[in-house]
């Protein structure tokens, strides 16, 4: 309990220096460099700094020594690793397995991302309309979709799609009177990747949901009250009042949706165990397990990682530089 | 000096304690090192009855008084990345049970403690010889068989007589029979076989002559394509697609399900599925203990007669490198290894570490049926990553393929490339 108080003790003299320096003494000139209040700010800065160091970029920068080693099974438990250069880099780029993990990835991706931010903002309209009751109803059912595990959720979803005694196979064959009789969902790779679209999307919606509801109270109500009385129907608010409104909000929703289905890993691992075919099925997260923790090439895994991290960087470099234009606004 | 200040009394004092609190310490130091210590069992899977978890626990804390032993059971599912990250963290169980064919895996990276010197105390070469195999790298033991089990065939009897066949004495009539059977009982598995079920396959290759790989020099030359190897497959393939219902992409868990329910006439199975299907209605994994009386078993025949080289499934056991307490753990790991802890697996279906028990298998069906079925066991190839292939999942996608009917022959091609990219790469 004692950071959180040093913290906030320290916290007015960056204010105050700031305040001191900033409007006072600056005379108001075309592009003046800015002035913070001196150190404070970077004092501020180390606990958080030190955390990030000791939980992310100590273990990046493990990743990337071992992405260049010779790593094994047998270093795991203490030989040496010796350096081997970018042979770990030749070999996976050369691989045509991680092309299509790759591909896969990406396309599995955009269509997450794409059905996920359509349901989310649908949910989210949604919400605005209801009373209440049924708002808070809804709000319940989201959120505990969203504290679902998603572990859990994806066991209890490969049950329902069960090849012998699955409900959905159940209903489709009794209520509808379809054949799908011990159809089984995840041997074919299209179909596997429905249900683990199914699987994720319902785990992201809420959020999606959440946020852009929470962005959809901040439009003015005369705003929209005036372009009705001008004629313009609900879906041209929504285009040309609501969406530049909530432009940014969208844009930041997007950009994490991409890089959280970029990486999914746990329904894929899941379902995967359940049934399907892995080669067919691999997505890059579990690529890269199955690379270092299966087969024990670590080395190989890191590489495919790093590759992955910097993929990742580059898109949350759009991330970071919209948040910061928003700021300079 | 006969009036000792109350301040240098009070110094002195403290000396004494300091002196005395150190003999204490130094004293529970060497507790900690043969004494009261806790050592951590991981066993796998519900394999082991309870029965042996409770000896083993009790016999080890009345001889050990102060210590306990806690047994923490682990799941067969990705159990070689979770030993690899356990064993070598600072966190580390003492004693692990470890699949015969994963045991090499972690024999060459130095994962376990060396046990050549206690090779006699822990039964010498009365120990299952394919086990200590599996458990020895470079003439050092490390890892002791713990039980074998092989696999056998669990039937109903009434289905088995009401479509006329009796129990099959070579490979061909296994085959015949099953389809026999899913022909008679539409809606019915002849023979339950899950795609990623690919441990029951291997017989077929072994019985046509062929082999999973063979040693050339220093590498290793896969042969699931080679021409033995295709006609075993086929026979799977025809197997797969005509005679199992079970999902082409399905897993061999809880074959008991489909048994219960009436749906699975034939399955194959290690020994001790004969208790999951037997558990009572209300257990946890509730079984049908009525079938009991319905209930056969027999070893899986061969293509000339006499019983199948079948997969000689088990586990070894091995001491953690990183073990605290070594001394205790190699303690339990004898009682682990003692006829009174083996001679519960016997009793239970399964092979004992033991040559000299082999008769406490009993002589009820499954007895008969593991006896058989040990005496032609065969192992996967014997290399250090040949648990990596399994871990890859190779095996499993490739039977998943087979199952739908896939293309033997270009698959066999693919899957050879791939296993030996793993095991020589």
């Amino acid at each position: 309990m004692t950071a959180p108080v040093s913290t906030i003790a320290s916290a007015p003299t960056a204010v105050d220096g700031e305040r001191l320096v900033t409007p006072g003494v600056q005379p108001p000139r075309f592009k003046r460099p800015r002035r913070r209040g001196g150190f404070t700010p970077y004092a501020l800065l180390v606990p958080t700094l030190i955390a990030l160091a000791a939980i992310t970029f100590w273990p990046l920068l493990q990743l990337i020594i071992i992405s260049f080693q010779e790593f094994g099974r047998a270093q795991v438990f203490g030989a040496p690793a010796p350096f081997v250069g970018f042979d770990n880099y030749a070999a996976v780029l050369a691989d045509p397995t991680y092309w299509a993990v790759m591909g896969r990835s990406v396309a599995f991706c955009v269509v997450l991302v794409v059905v996920t931010m359509l349901a989310g903002t649908l949910v989210a309209l949604l919400m605005t309309r209801l009373n209440a009751f049924f708002r808070v109803l809804l709000s319940v059912g989201l959120l505990l979709a969203w504290a679902m595990p998603a572990l859990t959720a994806t066991i209890v979803w490969g049950w329902m799609f069960d090849t012998s005694y699955g409900v959905v196979n159940f209903m489709l064959t009794n209520g509808l009177g379809l054949d799908f009789a011990q159809h089984s969902w995840l041997v074919e790779p299209l179909s596997f990747f429905f249900v683990a679209g199914l699987v994720i999307v319902w785990g992201a919606v809420p959020f999606v949901a959440f946020t852009i509801y929470a962005g959809l109270t901040q439009v003015p109500e005369e705003v929209l009250e005036a372009a009705q009385l001008d004629g313009a129907g609900a879906f041209q608010r929504f285009r040309l009042i609501i969406f530049p409104y909530l432009r940014s909000v969208f844009l930041v929703v997007t950009i994490l949706q991409v890089i959280w289905d970029l990486k999914v890993f746990t329904q894929i691992f899941a379902l995967q165990n359940i049934g399907g075919v892995r080669e067919l099925t691999s997505t890059l997260g579990v690529y890269i397990y199955q690379n270092s923790l299966g087969t024990g090439e670590y080395g190989t895994g890191g590489a495919i990682a790093v590759l992955t991290v910097i993929f990742m960087l580059a898109i949350s470099f759009l991330y970071v530089r919209q948040v910061v234009k928003e700021e300079e606004l | 000096m006969r009036k000792l200040s109350s301040a240098t009394r009070v110094v002195a004092l403290g000396a004494v304690a300091a002196v005395a609190l150190a003999g204490c310490s130094a004293g529970g130091n060497e507790g900690t090192e043969s004494g009261s210590a806790e050592i951590r069992v991981w066993l796998v899977g519900t394999d082991t009855p309870e029965e042996a978890r409770d000896l083993l626990k009790e016999t080890f804390e009345e001889e050990n008084p102060g210590s306990t032993l806690v047994i923490e059971e682990q799941s067969w599912t990705g159990l070689v990345d979770l030993l690899t990250t356990s064993l070598s963290g600072s966190d580390s169980p003492d004693i692990v049970e470890v699949g015969n064919t994963q045991a090499a895996a972690f024999t060459s990276a130095g994962a376990f403690l060396d046990l050549t010197e206690h090779y006699e105390d822990l039964g010498g070469d009365d120990l299952l010889p394919g086990f200590v195999e599996a458990g020895t790298y470079e003439d050092t033991f490390y890892a002791a068989p713990l039980y074998s089990g092989s696999r056998l065939v669990f039937y109903k009897k009434d289905a088995l007589e009401a479509a006329g066949l009796s129990v099959p004495t070579s490979l061909e009539e296994y085959i015949s029979n099953a389809e026999e059977l899913a022909a008679a009982n539409p809606g019915k598995s002849g023979l339950w076989w899950p795609g990623q079920d690919w441990y029951n396959a291997l017989p077929f290759i072994w019985e046509n002559g062929g082999e999973i790989a063979v040693a050339d020099g220093e590498e290793w030359d896969a042969q699931f394509s080679s021409d033995e190897s295709i006609a075993g497959l086929e026979q799977v393939q025809q197997l797969m697609t005509t005679a199992s219902l079970a999902p082409k992409d399905g897993n061999e868990t809880n074959p008991q399900v489909g048994y219960c329910e009436g749906t699975t006439l034939q399955l194959s199975a290690p020994s001790w599925v004969k208790w999951s299907i037997l558990a009572p209605a209300d257990a946890e994994a509730p079984g049908c203990p009525e079938e009991e009386a319905n209930l056969g078993v027999y070893a899986l025949p061969g293509a000339d007669g006499g019983a199948a080289q079948v997969f000689a499934g088990g586990s070894n056991v091995a001491i953690s490198a990183n073990s605290e307490n070594p001394e205790l753990a190699l303690e339990a790991l004898k009682i682990i290894l003692g006829d009174e802890f083996q001679t519960i697996y016997g009793e239970n279906g399964l092979v004992p570490a033991k040559l000299s028990l082999a008769e406490t298998l009993g002589t009820d069906e499954v007895a008969q049926a593991s006896t058989a079925a040990a005496g032609n066991a065969r192992l996967t190839p014997a290399s250090p990553k040949w648990a990596d292939v399994e871990a890859a999942g190779l095996l499993q996608d490739f039977f998943v393929k087979i199952a739908q009917g896939g293309d033997i022959p270009s698959l066999a091609e693919q899957l050879d490339a791939d296993i030996e990219g793993i095991l020589n790469g």
